[in-house]
């Protein structure tokens, strides 16, 4: 209690600090005249009464003084005198203040702002109940999982409290103001309860809902919910349409509910997974399987334990079983990003060591020019600490004006990168300045600051009172120790920017790698688009063939179309679906051994369209109908693949397992040049286009499972000039059949490469900007430090010049100082590099991480750097007139 | 060691003032130096600047109270008076301090006897 009372009556004293010395000042005078009168009274001359008042009422100002310490903060006020004084010495070298201000708010603001992304990436857990215990299940760590073994696992393993399974579905909503097609999971009853996350409004399925007859129930993401509900909380209870099909809503889930968090991330609404008759299918794979470990249970003993259900599974169905991978949900939803983000976070860190190199020298050379000013204060009684303590206070306010204006950079910067980043970077909508962050910001201004300060600090106080006050505050021969720390900051920055410059080389070199890659198809002026039926009346089995064919009519006879065609999925963009086949006329092949390939559906004119050359043979026309014998293109890797040097054409093959009999035969008709599947580097795995308009699944009238799933079809149209503006026309020309047709994924084949191409452009990007900036401030730093030092050397180089030196000679006199400072930055530098940029290995492309061609790019444009830099101190040095150098005292 | 005019105790000068503010009610700053020579007759070595910051150190514990008003001889003063718990912390500091006086009187006066 006590304690606060003076705390804060002293607190009180600091601000009144003017009045209370104006009281004290009434007081003691009071207090001195009293004295003086009693003496005078006692028989003293008004002289002497006054002297002995003065003598018995003791020091004045040392009373004043301990009075102001007892008064106010003495911390507090020693701290104000340092910032004040700090803040006067900033303004009077505005130059420098801007300068590094600038420089430590990039760094700062640079290093926050990936560490933002980091942090929502990386760090913050994922947004379910105790995340740490939640796993995936997949085949190979990434593939899907068929229904039967789902159950077996489930059923035979003891690791997990419990178990749940997803699956893909994305329906059209209809039946209400628009029809619109929605991306959403199927889910067991027993996963929303095993993430732990409660919903907004109403409440998970219930036990059974997940049966079938029992599964037409929905629970509404909290973006649909606002979207297309107006946020209203009557929707629970209410039905909605979904597929042609009624859904009551029984739920609504919290804004920041996501899932699944690493594929279908954008899904927006949920229903009960029925799996009826697929609870015995090993064979059709679509199931995301995860699971949460029960308390205790060690990952390796899941791991363990599910190897064992599945190697026992594996001999009883033998290809079913295999490669089945437990991996962490954590690990799951970042692992591909974590590489990159942390070499990103290591490129940024490296940024700000520069700046911190480049602020300390800044600040030793100022040091050096205030030896005189701070011998004064050491003569007059300033300890060495309190030399310090001003020396810190003046780096700590550089650094939080750095830091201010680093977290304006960072707001701005974690805009630009979330707008930049590609779509696939999980959790990046996240990213948020929060407390972590925050901590960050003020840990690293911090440390920089003290970094930065503490050095020069520590150097400057030790300061040699007699030499300084007697050479007139000019030294010729400057201490070494200090040369050799200035040297060594800027050979220090030479070596980090030249690694961040060999990253972003490897970059950008990969990058242009990646330019050259050809797809196999022409992606410029063509636009695509999903149509999707279900929901609407043209998803009758018997509508669906005419209104595609129709349709795509219309298409091409609209002005400035010259090709139109349609697919399931798109390359790079759509899903990717692989199937088994069998091939006339060879054995049975043993179980999980079948020859397998990509499956696509393909109408006529979608190789025109796509300009997807054929190599041999014909392409799909109209007359591939149903009543049409089965025909099927392959690409060149399945006809080296399965017909090595053999002619593909002519041969058959089907899809149809041993129980159709006979089964649907495809005739190999064309090869057709390999095309890019789902991702940009990756070579091309055997791939089959069947004829569309003669696959009952594509028609919908099959009867199959398969069927009800491709409800729509992917139209890509080439024309000439603006494709996208061709979009709205489009959009009506669709609308004029059914305005229940649902219009989704409308983007140019140049968007959807440019998006399989995000990563590596984002990266380089960066790594570029880092490195620039890196450069640049190298420049700065090499171009500093000589022009400092040429201008100590006035003298010395007057000397040499008068006695006969040539201009030459003192250009590379100075030239070779900055030279060998440079150089052995670089050296350094390249050794670090060809270490650390093994860390890049994975995000390279048609480069190897040491690539020499790069390593000396890199070496030789920042000794051109530092020979310009050099170049103006340099000739400065030359124009010096020896007369005038030699009376620079 | 025979310093009889000895130097004043910072707790002690604390014990004192407030000693005097009890004794003679609200007095400024020269008034309570003159009371404090006057008792110790001239034995205590007061340097009267130091009243000042100990005033104040009293009063920011809340054991004494300031006013300004006006002095015998019509001049503008500050004075001090004590407060509640002033007079609560002189009776404890009072009680504490004679007990110590009495153990040492024991103490040294044993030491002198052996």
């Amino acid at each position: 209690m006590n304690r606060f009372r003076i705390f804060f009556s002293r607190l009180a004293g600091l601000f009144r600090r003017r009045a209370l010395d104006a009281d004290l000042d009434t007081e003691l005078r009071l207090h001195i005249e009293a004295l003086t009168e009693e003496n005078i009274r006692r028989g003293m001359t008004p002289e002497v009464a006054r002297h002995a008042a003065r003598r018995e009422f003791g020091g004045i100002e040392q009373t004043k003084e301990l009075y102001r310490d007892a008064r106010g903060l003495p911390f507090l006020e020693t701290l104000w005198q340092d910032v004040s004084y700090g803040v006067r010495t900033m303004l009077r070298a505005p130059g420098f203040t801007a300068v590094a201000v600038i420089a430590l708010a990039l760094g700062i603001g640079a290093n926050t702002a990936i560490f933002s992304v980091v942090n929502a990436v990386l760090l913050r857990p994922l947004a379910y109940k105790d995340s740490g215990k939640l796993l995936t299940i997949l085949t190979n760590g990434s593939g899907p999982v068929a229904v039967a073994n789902y159950i077996d696992w489930r059923d035979q393993s003891h690791s997990f409290e419990a178990m749940g399974a997803a699956d893909y579905w994305s329906p059209n909503l209809t039946e209400l103001d628009y029809p619109e097609h929605i991306r959403g999971l199927k889910l067991t009853q027993s996963l929303l309860p095993m993430l732990g996350v409660h919903p907004l409004l109403g409440r998970w399925f219930a036990d059974g809902e997940d049966k079938v007859g029992f599964e037409h129930e929905v629970i509404l993401s909290h973006r649909l919910w606002q979207r297309r509900f107006s946020g209203d909380r009557n929707v629970l209870g209410k039905a909605i349409v979904l597929d042609g099909m009624s859904y009551i809503v029984v739920g609504v889930m919290p804004r920041e509910f996501q899932f699944a968090p690493f594929w279908a991330t954008h899904a927006e609404l949920w229903v009960p997974n029925a799996f009826g008759d697929r609870v015995h299918n090993r064979g059709g794979n679509s199931l995301r399987i995860f699971a949460r470990l029960k308390p205790g249970v060690e990952l390796e003993q899941a791991r363990a334990e599910i190897a064992t259900i599945t190697a026992r599974l594996e001999q009883q169905y033998p290809g079913t079983n295999r490669d089945v991978v437990v991996t962490p949900l954590k690990e799951k939803v970042v692992g591909e990003i974590e590489t990159p983000l942390l070499v990103l976070l290591g490129a940024v860190g490296f940024v700000l060591l520069i700046t911190c190199a480049n602020v300390a020298h800044m600040t030793l050379a100022r040091a050096s020019a205030r030896q005189k000013e701070i011998a004064v204060r050491t003569a007059l009684g300033a300890g060495r600490m309190r030399v310090i303590r001003q020396f810190l206070t003046e780096n700590l306010l550089l650094g939080a004006l750095g830091g201010s204006a680093g977290l304006l950079l960072a707001i701005w910067g974690t805009h630009v990168l979330v707008a930049l980043s590609p779509a696939d970077i999980p959790r990046v909508d996240t990213v948020t300045i929060d407390a972590r962050v925050a901590m960050f910001l003020l840990s690293v201004t911090v440390s920089t600051s003290v970094g930065f300060g503490l050095a020069p600090a520590l150097q400057s106080s030790a300061v040699n009172l007699n030499d300084t006050l007697k050479e007139g505050g000019r030294s010729n021969s400057e201490g070494s120790s200090r040369n050799r720390l200035r040297s060594f900051l800027v050979a220090s920055e030479f070596a980090l920017a030249l690694v961040l410059l060999v990253g972003a080389g490897l970059m950008i070199r990969s990058f242009f790698a990646l330019q050259t890659v050809d797809p196999g198809f022409n992606p410029h002026n063509v636009l695509s688009m999903v149509v999707s039926v279900a929901g609407s009346k043209e998803a009758d089995p018997g509508r669906r063939g005419i209104l595609y064919k129709q349709l795509l009519d219309r298409v091409r006879s609209l002005p400035g179309v010259q090709a139109a065609g349609g697919i399931n999925h798109l390359p790079l963009a759509g899903d990717l679906w692989g199937w088994p086949f069998t091939i006339e006329g060879r054995p049975k092949p043993g179980p999980g051994e079948s020859p397998m390939a990509i499956y696509r559906l393909a109408t006529p004119g979608y190789f025109q369209t796509m300009r997807l050359p054929l190599l041999q043979g014909r392409d799909i026309s109209a007359k591939d109908d149903v009543n049409a014998p089965g025909a099927v293109i392959i690409n060149e890797r399945a006809a080296h693949q399965y017909w090595p040097g053999k002619d593909p054409i002519g041969k058959r093959i089907t899809f149809d397992d041993d129980k159709k009999n006979p089964p649907t035969w495809l005739t190999v008709i064309a090869v057709a040049k390999n095309a890019k599947q789902d991702d940009w580097v990756s070579d091309s795995y055997p791939e089959v286009y069947l004829a569309a308009f003669q696959n009952h699944d594509f028609l919908g009238d099959s009867g199959t499972e398969i069927s009800s799933h491709i409800t729509y079809i992917t139209l890509v149209v080439r024309a000439a000039g603006d494709v996208a503006a061709l979009a709205p026309t489009l959009k009506s020309t669709v609308w004029e059949f059914d305005r229940n047709l649902a219009i989704s994924e409308v983007l140019t084949m140049d968007e959807i490469v440019a998006g399989a191409n995000a990563q590596p452009r984002f990266e380089m990007l960066l790594l570029s900007v880092f490195a620039g900036i890196a450069l640049l401030l190298a420049a700065v730093g090499i171009y500093g430090v000589m022009s400092y030092s040429v201008s100590r050397r006035t003298h010395e180089i007057g000397v040499r010049m008068s006695l006969g030196a040539s201009q030459a000679r003192v250009v590379r006199l100075v030239v070779r100082q900055a030279m060998v400072l440079a150089l052995a930055g670089l050296t350094v530098g390249l050794v670090a590099a060809s270490f650390l940029s093994r860390w890049m290995a994975h995000m390279l492309y048609g480069v190897r991480p040491t690539d020499p061609v790069t390593f000396a790019a890199v070496a030789l444009l920042l000794a051109l750097v530092a020979l310009l830099a050099t170049y103006l101190p340099a000739r400065h040095a030359t124009r010096v007139d020896p007369m005038a150098a030699l009376r620079y005292e | 060691m025979a310093q009889t005019r000895g130097e004043v105790l910072q707790g002690t000068l604390d014990l004192i003032v407030l000693k005097t503010l009890e004794a003679l009610g609200p007095l400024h700053g020269y008034g309570i130096a003159v009371r404090i020579q006057q008792v110790s007759a001239d034995l205590l070595k007061l340097n009267q600047g130091t009243l000042y910051p100990a005033l104040l150190r009293l009063e920011q514990r809340g054991w004494v109270s300031s006013k300004w008003g006006v002095s015998d001889n019509n001049r503008k003063a500050k004075y001090y008076s004590l407060t509640r718990s002033g007079r609560k912390q002189l009776l404890a500091e009072t009680e504490s301090w004679e007990r110590m006086a009495a153990l040492m009187t024991r103490l040294l006066g044993r030491a002198e006897g052996a």
